[in-house]
């Protein structure tokens, strides 16, 4: 496919992008100045300061609502439904079996769990 | 089966090829069909089939360095190992949304570029392209910018890519829910008589990006050994290979809390290893005595020729010397000698001397070894001894090992031990605030720093200073290397003298292959559960059900049946297996109980949102549809055109005072 002579050829003519206007440079704004792009949470946060009217969206306005169940716990560990939370690691865990593995974890993985679910507190 | 070991398949990206700019499409109209996903890019000519081009919507660009002319930024299916350049991928999208135009600049490029465009500084075709629910007007004028001053194409059109999916699976003007579950956000859309409710919709922003993100940590916390070997590439393959979706979470957890299920479903994942020769005693003791073997063979040989050759040197010799008593012509017998490097022949003489008792003795050497020959393998089959030791355990003389001097050795390996562990429940204990030790520990040193020391009589008492090993943290002794070597040494003193000893270390006798495979169990259902319960990932959001239940609750029980009558799911991880049941199960729980509940999944997820744009841009009235550049000048970059398939217009409302931003913004356009 690409190896082939012929298509090698018009590889390197595409490095052109003839079909392109040479005068447009997206990196740089009007006045000369490098464009920066703006995040996702400037865009949005800067569309919700304005006053939508009722009949509208935008980008924050269609963001799911937090769930009304209680989130379930499950053990960090096994996955399994977490009865305990070990006070020490603030790991949740199953049954007795994982407590001592609960216990035997070095401080990275605790760490590397709590931070997956989203509640690592370096505070304490 | 439950031993079944799965290999990884590991595939490699295969270049895109570069299409042939036809004449007929030269010469028409033909709309260029993109679905602009954050995780692919679906593109091709309206007059395909299928998209001519699908590939990862990402590009690579090398990192500059110094002496060296920049790489080539690769982008797509040009990424032929997407890990190995991890670190220097580079995506427009942000979330859903696109925001890196630059990037997607590039990717356009690359999408023109293999259609096999070359007209010159135009794209004479329009683009139907799909862009996010409530994509921000921000973004859509800077793409709209982008396709019309850089390529100057004649018209866009933009539409949502759930509902060009909805309209191809054959539900034009129908009443339903689309549930479109994406790389970066789950879209569910309510359809009324086939025209979408948007201000109904709700995102959820959780997809298939989470589940192999979730993935991956998973199992990398679960195999720290193996961190590196566990890539996101290759939690993206066992999820789509193996991966489900419990109908019923917690029954299922349920199943697979019982060992027995376990064996028989979890998935053995073999990762890649290379083999460590590892040799049992036996082979080792087999290899000693062939390599002592070898070594005496070549000595014997190298004796031998040694030998031949002096022999033939001493013959010689004797033969000018029978020369000399023969009376032979002096000159003659100087040449001669000269020649062997002899002056005289007292030297001669000389020589004879040493190479016969040379010979003599070396051929005793040879009838020694051959006697010994026989007992060679006595010799090497010898046990390595014991090693001495720096702590000099005292070893008893054979006859004398007893069970109690065993029991000791053991209880001073155990003594040992539990130091360590009491050290190391110190050493956690320490590190929290909260814990009955560490509070001691403020306590004493609190004491310490007390201001009234009128009778402080501290320092006269030896004991006094004890206080200080107290309230250090390590308490006052640590884990020393001496200890670990005491241990080891123990250990193999155990070895030694009790065949039935388990050393504490024993996973260096795991085979390597065993060592390297992963038990992809639980996991495979609950990477996907995320999606369910974002909780599980510390998403404060509802999952897929909640949102839909949230949904129907804006209608009336009329509208609400309807909706849920007819459920839609698309988008690339739909197609795990069990999704549609995992809905339908949550949406019986939740309508009403004589309520019909339908739950239909796209043909095809991953493609119909392409092939429903494709669809659209070959109808009648396409052109109506088509943003121009005049009505780009005139009504403002974020304009376009609403369709059955696309946003709701809303033009940026007019602020209550000039914001800053915005009016900068408008400079810059």
């Amino acid at each position: 496919m690409a190896n082939n002579p012929v298509d090698e050829l018009s590889q390197r003519e595409e490095k052109k992008h003839v079909f392109k206007d040479s005068s447009f440079d997206n990196t740089k704004t009007n006045n000369g100045k490098k464009k920066l792009w703006r995040s996702l949470k400037q865009i949005t946060a800067q569309e919700r300061s304005l006053p939508w009217p009722d009949n509208s969206i935008n980008y924050s306005s269609i963001s799911a609502p937090p769930s009304f169940k209680p989130a379930k716990k499950y053990s960090d560990i096994s996955g399994l439904i977490a009865k305990y939370k070990d006070p020490q690691t603030s790991l949740y865990y199953a049954g007795h079996e994982e407590f001592s593995t609960v216990r035997n974890l070095p401080s990275d993985i605790i760490t590397g769990y709590l931070t997956l679910r989203g509640s690592y507190n370096p505070i304490g | 089966m439950a031993e079944e070991v799965i290999i990884l398949k590991d595939l490699k990206l295969v270049p895109d090829k570069y299409y042939d700019y036809s004449q007929t499409l030269r010469n028409s109209k033909t709309p260029i069909v993109i679905d602009n996903g954050s995780f692919t890019c679906k593109a091709g000519w309206a007059t395909s089939s299928v998209p001519n081009l699908i590939f990862k919507n990402i590009l690579a660009r090398p990192r500059k360095e110094r002496g060296k002319k920049d790489g080539e930024t690769l982008i797509g299916n040009d990424i032929a190992n997407i890990e190995a350049v991890r670190f220097q991928l580079k995506s427009q999208f942000d979330r859903n949304v696109i925001t890196q135009f630059n990037v997607q600049e590039q990717i356009f490029d690359y999408t023109f570029s293999h259609l096999g465009i070359d007209s010159n500084g135009s794209i004479n075709h329009p683009i139907i392209i799909t862009e996010p629910v409530a994509n921000p007007n921000y973004s859509r004028l800077l793409m709209s910018e982008l396709l019309f001053e850089c390529y100057h194409v004649p018209g866009i059109c933009y539409g949502i890519d759930g509902l060009f999916s909805y309209q191809h699976n054959g539900h034009n003007g129908k009443t339903g829910l689309v549930v479109n579950c994406g790389h970066h956000t789950t879209h569910i859309i309510p359809v009324i008589n086939g025209t979408p409710d948007l201000i109904n919709s709700r995102r959820i922003d959780v997809g298939g990006y989470h589940i192999t993100y979730y993935l991956h940590k998973l199992l990398q916390l679960k195999y720290p050994a193996h961190y590196n070997a566990i890539t996101p590439s290759r939690a993206e393959e066992l999820l789509y290979e193996h991966g489900f979706l419990a109908v019923h979470y917690t029954d299922a957890l349920k199943q697979w809390s019982d060992p027995e299920y376990y064996d028989h479903n979890v998935k053995r994942i073999q990762l890649p290893y290379s083999m460590a020769v590892l040799l049992t005693p036996d082979q080792q003791r087999d290899k000693r005595r062939e390599m002592a073997k070898k070594l005496v063979e070549m000595n014997a040989r190298k004796r031998d020729e040694k030998l031949a050759e002096d022999e033939e040197q001493l013959h010689q010799l004797l033969m000018i010397r029978e020369m000399i008593e023969d009376g032979e012509p002096i000159e003659e017998v100087r040449e001669v000698l000269r020649s062997h490097g002899l002056k005289n022949e007292k030297d001669l003489r000389k020589l004879i001397t040493d190479l016969q008792t040379r010979i003599d003795r070396a051929k005793s050497k040879i009838a020694a070894a051959s006697l010994s020959a026989s007992n060679v393998d006595e010799h090497v089959t010898e046990e390595p001894k014991l090693r001495l030791f720096k702590n000099k355990i005292q070893l008893p003389k054979e006859e004398s090992i007893s069970k109690t001097w065993l029991k000791d050795i053991y209880k001073k390996r155990q003594d040992i031990i539990d130091k360590k562990t009491v050290r190391k429940q110190r050493r956690q204990d320490m590190a929290k605030r909260g814990t009955a030790a560490s509070l001691e520990r403020m306590r004493l040193i609190s004491q310490l720093a007390r201001k009234d020391k009128r009778d402080d009589d501290f320092g006269s008492r030896d004991e006094d200073w004890d206080v200080y090993k107290v309230i250090n943290k390590e308490g006052g002794d640590t884990d020393s290397e001496e200890e670990q070597e005491k241990i080891s040494e123990l250990e193999e003193v155990l070895r030694f003298y009790d065949p039935t000893f388990v050393s504490s270390n024993n996973n260096e006798e795991q085979n390597p292959k065993e060592a390297h495979q992963l038990h992809f169990g639980i996991e495979r259902m609950r990477c996907t559960e995320v999606l369910f319960q974002p909780s599980i990932i510390g998403c404060g959001q509802g999952g897929i059900t909640d949102t839909i239940e949230f949904i129907l609750k804006k209608y009336n029980d009329q509208t609400a049946n309807d909706i849920a009558e007819n459920v839609f799911l698309t988008g690339g991880p739909t197609k795990l297996p069990d999704f549609k049941q995992r809905v339908y199960r949550e949406l019986r729980e939740m309508r009403p109980l004589e309520s019909n509940i339908n739950v239909k999944l796209s043909d095809s997820p991953f493609l119909d949102a392409w092939s429903g744009a494709r669809e659209f841009a070959n109808k009648q009235d396409f052109h109506k549809y088509l943003l121009t550049p005049e009505m780009y000048a005139e009504m403002g970059g974020d304009y376009f055109i609403e369709n059955s398939c696309s946003n709701m217009y809303c033009p940026l409302p007019e602020a209550v005072q000039e914001p800053e931003g915005l009016s900068e913004q408008n400079l810059e356009i």
